[in-house]
């Protein structure tokens, strides 16, 4: 397991894991970033990421794609 | 009997465009997630009796901004009559998972799938029959922007209402947490009232604490249903609120497959191909500052320029105070009302006015790159770096708004999760220099440096330095302490916005500005008018010749010593920063009034040469700063009130604002004529000292609690 920081843009993954506090999870778990969906990395910035998760994108900050782990 | 229908749905999926087709009002839709911060009620057309709310985004029933709290509370305790969800057909297995959430709530419910018109242009198809059988509700097909379908779903979902029948929702879920949930609404029969056992069952699976509260369940009660929780969970090996999500997005996946077909799959879109190059690391903030760069040049030095320089010497100057004055002679006015419409209204609400078409062209841009998706990008892109002076890239987008009118962007603050990330940015979001400063920037500019290229973006410069100096500095007080909540933003695909929504932002923040030139700055001129001309001369009251003479003058002479140590110690200077607190734009009528009476009839009817006479440029520079960063006009002040729901707080945003603006001028005035080679006194002295604590409060190390703090205090804050 490697954290989405690491992911190659354009290549699809899994998420396998999502730590963070709970509200923050359960925010990530309404976006549709769950265990097994999948998601490619669009864009990255200085480890920040924009991702796409069934069908939207969504930009999440360093920290926060560190604790996604694919 | 009225009927209530509440629009629901993710953010950005269409709610305000819907709202707007469905009661013919006029709405600014944005395209950013977050744009509807309060719920809007208004008629349907054709049906009096009936009201739509538009309510703010939601991603699920469980709130995690304060925005989505509104619609939460909205949808369980009013109970509107029927929900019309809303939902994105690009994004459709997203989107449902809210949908699965509210067909729970057992009120009549419509599904609309918005933007057909994209998805047919994609090549998906989405099965409509077969989607209303699995949610066992209607589902119709919209175009929110093209108004297709819009009056069949609000036609379903009033009969609905007027049926009455509750909905029953269709999804179940994995063996195990079924029995769960049956156990849990057997435990609580009788409780919780009919049609909405199944919502409370899942809320109190999930021990959702504001459910918990409400129903005040019996303490062996509670205890008895947490057993069934634990047993599922350990079942299943994973926590209640995940096994919920879980099962919910398994739900979906599985209709999913059955309701719709999907061509364009895996490739980039042309939006990700941009978003690709616009927040690339390298390019991001060199296209963001020219961007900027250009909308503030236009608007301010070029279009805006010309436009508002006709006004205010041609209109204001050569046409409107003669045209009127050969009026007043003609019909044989009384001289004092000649004075008053001259001197007092026509210098004074003109001044205003004539830097309408300015904030008209920057407002016109501010809606393009709000409508057009690019607003988002902004956050992500700021995100970084504001993270460093302890604010979160969503604080950029309540600045920008800002820039326009501090009052939405206070209340577009509300986006932020975070209470303390929230607080500061109601605090230093109005440093930036909205459209009612842009008439003080300009006046300096032109009056005092000749029309200088640089002094509106310094002007910015100043504000943006302001909240990133302040947001290092709250962050290390105790106050403020604790990192900023990560950032997670949805962002929409860019499009092209309508002419007409763009005109129509523009249009409605520019009226505001018109309005208020016509009743508080009116009055407000009046006042000044009366106040200035007329006075105690001889023991006797009555008009003077001199307006130093005056009332106004014998009160601003005894404010005007609190701020002689800025440069600008005159009673003209400081009765403007006063009336600038009911609206930044008195600063310029209030000058209008005060030094353009002698002027007015005169060609070219400026009062810059008088202005300029009695200030030096260093002084109207420390007078400029003063103004932009002091507390902010009455109108933002309430907005600071409403949006902290705390008196305490708002006198600590207006206390801190201009106690920050009283320092910064200072040190700016003080400094600058020491090596200026002004002499060498008290105040140098006092801006020395003043400028020492500054840097001693920015460079001081962070509070304890900002050191990575025990997990559950830092939850107990949050």
């Amino acid at each position: 397991m490697v954290p989405l920081t690491m992911a190659k843009p354009g290549e699809e993954a899994t998420i396998k894991r999502i730590g963070g506090k709970t509200e923050i999870r359960q925010f990530l778990e309404s976006l549709g970033f769950v265990t097994g969906s999948a998601v490619t990395v669009i864009a990255e910035n200085g480890g920040s990421v924009i991702v796409s998760v069934k069908d939207s994108r969504v930009a999440v900050s360093r920290e926060m794609a560190n604790k996604i782990l694919i | 009997m009225s009927i209530k229908i509440a629009l629901a749905g993710n953010p950005n999926s269409g709610k305000t465009t819907l709202f707007n087709a469905l009661t013919g009002s006029n709405q600014f839709v944005g395209n950013w997630p977050g744009v509807t911060v309060e719920k809007k009620e208004g008629r349907l057309k054709n049906h009096r009796d009936v009201m739509i709310a538009d309510l703010p985004g939601i991603y699920s029933l469980s709130p995690y901004t304060l925005e989505e709290v509104v619609a939460r509370n909205y949808l369980t305790t009013e109970k509107p009559d029927a929900i019309l969800n809303i939902v994105d057909g690009t994004n459709l297995e997203r989107n449902l998972y809210l949908t699965t959430q509210l067909t729970e709530l057992g009120i009549p419910m419509v599904v609309a799938v918005n933007m057909m018109d994209v998805v047919q242009k994609s090549g998906d198809k989405i099965f409509i029959d077969r989607l209303s059988k699995e949610l066992g509700c209607p589902v119709v097909e919209i175009s929110a922007l093209k108004g297709t379908g819009v009056a069949e779903a609000a036609e379903q979902a009033v009969r609905l209402a007027r049926a009455g029948v509750p909905m029953v929702p269709q999804h179940s879920f994995s063996g195990s947490v079924e029995h769960a949930i049956a156990h849990i609404e057997e435990a609580a029969h009788g409780k919780v009232e009919g049609g909405r056992q199944r919502w409370f069952a899942v809320k109190l699976f999930e021990r959702d604490a504001k459910v918990r509260e409400q129903l005040g369940l019996p303490e062996p009660l509670l205890a008895h249903i947490e057993e069934d929780i634990q047993s599922c969970e350990a079942e299943m090996d994973d926590d209640a609120e995940s096994i919920i999500t879980n099962e919910r997005y398994l739900y979906i996946a599985s209709i999913i497959r059955d309701c719709c077909s999907k061509k364009s799959q895996g490739k980039l879109s042309l939006s990700d191909r941009i978003d690709r190059v616009v927040t690339n690391r390298f390019l991001a903030l060199p296209i963001f500052a020219a961007v900027m760069f250009v909308v503030y040049y236009v608007s301010v030095s070029t279009v805006g320029a010309w436009v508002t320089d006709w006004t205010n010497d041609v209109l204001f100057g050569e046409i409107i105070p003669p045209a009127i004055e050969s009026f007043l002679v003609s019909v044989g006015t009384a001289g004092w009302l000649q004075s008053l419409i001259l001197d007092g209204i026509v210098a004074g609400v003109g001044a205003v006015l004539g830097f309408v078409p300015m904030m008209l062209v920057l407002f016109a841009f501010l809606a393009f790159l709000e409508a057009c998706g690019y607003m988002a990008r902004i956050a992500f892109i700021m995100d970084r770096i504001f993270r460093k002076f302890g604010l979160s890239g969503k604080s950029f987008i309540p600045m920008l708004i800002g820039t326009g009118c501090g009052v939405p962007g206070i209340m577009a603050s509300r986006t932020i999760e975070n209470d303390r990330d929230r607080k500061m940015t109601i605090i230093t979001t109005t440093f930036i220099p909205c459209g009612a400063k842009l008439p003080i920037i300009a006046l300096i500019a032109g009056a005092l440096f000749g029309g200088a290229w640089w002094v509106a973006p310094s002007a910015y410069f100043v504000g943006i330095a302001a909240i990133v100096t302040s947001g290092i500095l709250l962050k290390k007080t105790r106050l403020f302490a604790g990192d900023p909540a990560p950032f997670v933003m949805e962002l929409p695909a860019y499009h092209w916005p309508t002419v007409s929504n763009v005109l129509r932002s523009m249009w409605e923040r520019g009226w505001s500005f018109i309005r208020k030139a016509g009743t508080i700055i009116l009055l407000s001129t009046v006042f000044i008018w009366f106040t200035s001309n007329f006075g105690v001369v001889d023991g006797r009251l009555g008009m003077v010749e001199d307006l130093g003479d005056g009332f106004l003058s014998v009160i601003g002479s005894a404010i005007a010593p609190l701020f002689a140590p800025l440069g600008w110690g005159s009673w003209q200077a400081s009765v403007a920063a006063i009336t600038g607190l009911v609206a930044k734009e008195n600063v310029v009528g209030t000058f209008g009034v005060l030094y353009g009476f002698t002027q007015v009839a005169e060609d070219g009817a400026e009062y810059w040469g008088t202005l300029a006479a009695s200030f030096t440029p260093l002084a109207a520079y420390s007078f400029l700063v003063f103004n932009l960063l002091c507390a902010p006009c009455f109108a933002a002040i309430g907005a600071i009130r409403r949006e902290m729901n705390s008196a305490g707080w708002t006198f600590i945003a207006i206390g801190y604002q201009t106690a920050f603006a009283y320092a910064v001028s200072l040190c700016i005035y003080q400094l600058g004529s020491l090596f200026t080679g002004g002499g060498f006194g008290i105040g140098t002295v006092a801006a020395i000292l003043l400028a020492a604590v500054f840097l001693y409060l920015l460079l001081r190390p962070y509070q304890e609690e900002s050191v990575p703090a025990p997990r559950s205090s830092v939850r107990a804050r949050a």
